[in-house]
């Protein structure tokens, strides 16, 4: 059975307070959806959750395809539409891959904590584009491209690295300090209040409105992508900082050149300059870097901006 | 542990005693908010959870309604008993069958009362009910996708979940952290459910709005300071938020429109936390100030707020100072089971911050472990298979199985044959456990312990066991006053070997490292049920530990050793005591070292399990020192 959902009630996208970084890679991946997706890891109670599904509602108006870590394996790949079976017809119910497919993203809450035999499916899925289903009376087999949005509180436990690499960006979120943690917990107290009251002063719709320009800006560099030039030395200076860091595999260059293009195309340049590429690497490295692929910390401390810091000019 | 009844009678106070009175309180509250949603009660007599959860009910349905039973969560609690529910209903033409949303999500989306979900003990609690509680408590949206069942909808269940205060931090942070409720209530004592529900003690309007909800209420800059100022620096965003949301409870209760600090203090002592002075620039201290209990004489609160009544906070790292005592500890108030209401935990709404208790390793991600015996009926479901028996029945597997050939069939009603019947695989869940305690300061040059280590490794090995290896005194270890642990799904995981041979340090955390190993085997039987079916447990030393177990915990040695640290490994051991020693066996393999050598038989007598000889003892003339 479908149940019906009653209205999400989301701090809108454009009043969550601080998280700047949290905020910059999904808008990267939004305007490049090839990044592959966003893994934000944060301790209890900095707001992850609540950015993936306002950013959802910003882009999209729905919330995100969200794949709960005790889903069952056939909602995530799919089968029969159990009412219509008992009727007697047979109605194929998609699965959430299918589903992120259409919508362009999986959102994974707690994704650390989801049970081994679903990560397996997932990375079966995204590693070969195809999802084949041959069980149960079913035989498809079905190209699928979806990005991964996963959140997760590093305390609970880490990522598989054949996983963490299908994130394209890793973003850790920082704890606020007391002036924003003072605005953020304002910000959701008149959200709540402006719910559940009348929104007199017009709260509820000045964030609509913002959230809207932000929205704009998104689509405006989406289409401005193709514009904008990665000049070879950019390429170069990624593939220094790359072996600098020692990064496994070639998909963080891959990755850190689209998201300075994203970048770039969202400040309005039209080619991307090494200042880009700075900024979005340690997301796109973070989690290549060989102690953090077998487990060890997320953090991208001065150390390791050093060791990338003299490639680029002074700013 | 008195046997006294904790229901008190309280015919002769003319009304309930201060903290049932609270306690009410902060249930009208938890039951009018929504976003108060989870209800966490430290060190509440066992016997009272029924009635406390019996008066949540009543706030949340009122009496002219029939209560609904709560529902119960514990360390049987499966996926698919918490998410969804199968139905069989008859209509006209036979009997159908539908699932439906289990009793976790069953109110959301729909009208009337939300639900109550019951958490008896918190530290018990199921993996698949803790990453529950993680998923739903405090969540915007609750999201459920299981065969037959998808749901998106706005958690509306409530929480009321108990735990022992000396187990707190054993538990996850993240999932403590949820409850946006946390009170102390210790020697808690409860008057007839009436006399607490009587309009004096609980007035109409709160009841009321337990009922319909509250309006929408403002909270004043000024209240977030104070909120901000009564949890300290420290804490955390979202017990900042939960504190604000129930002053603005606490205030929209009390028929305001607006919350202003004091209701931020109402708020602090419903939950048991103490705060410091109110600094005198604040206008709205004074008149206005609902009165305190009265402070004991020798109250104490110290900087930033994070102090809690009985003063148990760091003392020797902050300074104290004098602070506005807002929870009476229960001697002077003559609660509690025992004559004179002695507490029986510390009285903090955060205890996990003090605790010295050791975590869990991965609290909330399913076990995993592989297994020779019969299939397993309680690991999370991975599949379906044709049936060979009428146990673990997958319900929808098997109806869609029938639909698939009801046509071919021609039978007038939906009909399930036996040959439709299919039984869930279930992923493997914990059946045999070795856990190794390794004392790499007793190995030294002249042993190599594998081959007195090779009967049980070989039992693990062929038994396809779980392996949790404890590791005391590594030379390479993070911290070397603690002992170090992992958990592996077998044998043959690459971090054995090393574990093996790892070269010694200095220091051996012997009781640290018992500690763990016990902690790792009480979570093992606890928390998956009749899952395990044998564990052993082996310890590899000479007994000689040189850390004492508290200076493990809070990583500073700061007095002398002494014996300590080999005392404190005997009385860690014996917390394996208590365990259902049928299916476990311990063994301590002795390292022969001398002084001492008796050591070992002590520990394994602590640990009731058997010494086996280990390295040939070689006796000098001077002992062997360290």
């Amino acid at each position: 059975m479908n149940a019906a959902a009653e209205g999400p009630r989301i701090l809108p996208y454009s009043r969550v307070v601080g998280q700047a970084e949290l905020k910059l890679a999904l808008e990267l991946n939004h305007v490049v959806p090839r990044i592959g997706g966003v893994l934000m890891a944060g301790t209890r109670g900095t707001a992850k959750s609540t950015l993936v599904r306002a950013f959802a509602l910003m882009v999209h108006g729905e919330l995100p395809v969200t794949l709960p870590i005790n889903a069952t394996d056939d909602r995530v790949l799919g089968g029969w539409d159990l009412d219509a079976l008992i009727k007697g017809e047979t109605r194929p119910q998609p699965g959430l891959l299918e589903d992120a497919h259409t919508r362009g993203l999986l959102y994974i809450d707690e994704v650390n904590l989801l049970d081994d035999h679903l990560v397996n499916i997932i990375l079966d899925v995204v590693s070969t584009g195809v999802l084949s289903v041959q069980r149960e009376g079913l035989a498809t087999a079905k190209q699928l491209s979806f990005g991964l949005v996963g959140t997760m509180n590093p305390e609970e436990g880490g990522l598989r690295p054949q996983l963490l690499d299908r994130f394209g960006l890793m973003v850790t979120a920082g704890q606020l300090g007391a002036e924003d943690r003072h605005r953020m917990i304002r910000t959701v107290l008149d959200f709540e209040e402006h719910l559940g009251g009348s929104d007199e002063t017009g709260w509820l719709a000045d964030a609509e409105r913002d959230t809207a320009a932000l929205r704009d800006r998104l689509e405006r560099a989406r289409q401005n992508v193709p514009g904008v030039r990665v000049p070879d030395d950019v390429l170069r200076l990624c593939a220094e900082a790359a072996t600098r860091v020692d990064a496994v595999g070639q998909r963080g260059e891959i990755v850190a050149t689209l998201a300075a293009r994203a970048l770039a195309a969202l400040e309005g340049a039209d080619r991307v300059e090494p200042g880009h590429l700075l900024r979005v690497l340690p997301m796109a490295l973070r989690h290549r870097r060989p102690e953090t692929a077998h487990g060890g910390t997320f953090g991208w401390g001065p150390e390791d901006q050093d060791r990338v810091a003299d490639l680029f000019p002074a700013p | 542990m008195t046997t006294a009844s904790p229901h008190g009678d309280d015919a002769r106070s003319g009304g309930p005693p201060d903290l049932a009175r609270r306690l009410a309180h902060a249930l009208a509250c938890a039951a009018a908010e929504p976003a108060l949603s989870g209800v966490l009660l430290f060190d509440l007599d066992p016997r009272l959870v029924r009635t406390v959860a019996d008066l949540f009910t009543l706030l949340l349905t009122g009496e002219e309604q029939p209560a609904a039973v709560p529902f119960t969560l514990g360390s049987e609690s499966r996926d698919e008993d918490l998410w969804t529910r199968s139905r069989l209903i008859r209509e006209a033409d036979g009997l159908a069958f539908r699932t439906e949303p289990g009793p976790l999500v069953h109110g959301d989306g729909r009208p009337g009362p939300p639900p109550l979900a019951v958490v008896p003990d918190l530290g018990r609690l199921s993996v698949a009910g803790m990453r529950a509680a993680v998923q739903l408590l405090s969540a915007d949206v609750a999201v459920v996708e299981r065969t037959g069942l998808r749901l998106a909808a706005r958690p509306r269940t409530r929480w009321l979940a108990a735990c022992r205060s000396q187990d707190a931090g054993r538990l996850s942070p993240h999932l403590l952290d949820r409850f946006a409720l946390r009170l102390p209530v210790a020697g808690l004592r409860l008057p007839p459910l009436e006399t607490l529900l009587h309009p004096d003690a609980l007035p109409a309007a709160w009841r009321a709005a337990a009922l319909h909800g509250v309006p929408a209420t403002r909270v004043t800059d000024d209240t977030l300071t104070r909120v901000s100022d009564l949890l300290g620096p420290e804490a955390g965003a979202r017990r900042q938020l939960a504190l604000a949301r129930l002053a603005r409870t606490v205030a929209a209760l009390e028929g305001e429109r607006t919350a202003v600090p004091r209701h931020a203090d109402t708020a602090a002592r419903l939950i048991g936390l103490a705060a410091p002075e109110r600094r005198p620039a604040d206008p709205s201290s004074g008149p206005e100030e609902a009165a305190p209990p009265p402070a004991p004489p020798d109250a104490t609160a110290g900087d930033g707020g994070r102090t809690f009544a009985d003063g148990r906070r760091d003392r020797a790292r902050r300074p104290a100072r004098t602070g506005e005592p807002l929870f009476e500890p229960e001697p002077a108030e003559g609660l509690g089971p025992a004559s004179g209401g002695a507490p029986n935990g510390p009285a903090t709404p955060f205890p996990e911050d003090e605790t010295d208790a050791v975590r869990d390793f991965a609290p909330l991600r399913s076990p995993w472990q592989r297994r020779t015996g019969a299939s397993s009926a309680r690991g999370p479901v991975i599949g379906t298979r044709r049936a060979r028996d009428l146990r673990d029945i997958a319900h929808v597997r098997t109806v869609r199985e029938a639909a698939l050939h009801q046509r071919v069939r021609r039978t007038e009603r939906f009909t399930v044959v036996p040959v439709d019947l299919h039984s869930n695989i279930r992923a493997g869940t914990p059946e045999r456990l070795l856990v190794l305690v390794l004392d790499h300061t007793c190995r030294g040059d002249d042993w190599d312990w594998q081959e007195s280590l090779s009967p049980f490794l070989g039992w693990a090995y062929t038994e396809r066991a779980a392996a949790h290896v404890v590791e005391v005194g590594g030379a390479h270890a993070a911290d070397e006053l603690r002992a170090e642990s992992f958990a592996a799904r077998s044998l043959l995981d690459p971090r054995l070997m090393p574990a093996l041979y790892r070269p010694a340090g200095r220091a051996t955390p012997l009781a640290h490292g018992i500690d763990l190993a016990v902690q790792g085997l009480r979570r093992a039987f606890r928390q998956h049920g009749a899952g395990l079916a044998e564990a052993w447990l082996v310890v590899v030393t000479d007994g000689r530990g040189n850390v004492p177990l508290r200076a493990s915990r809070t990583g500073r040695l700061t007095a002398e050793v002494g014996v300590t640290g080999v005392e404190d490994a005997l009385t860690a051991a014996a917390g394996l005591g208590a365990m259902d020693r049928t299916r476990l066996h311990a063994a301590v393999v002795d390292a022969a070292r001398e002084p001492y050598g008796d050591l070992p038989f002590a520990l394994a007598d602590a640990l009731g399990g058997q010494v086996v000889p280990g390295r040939a003892p070689r006796r000098t003339a001077g002992g062997e020192g360290r």
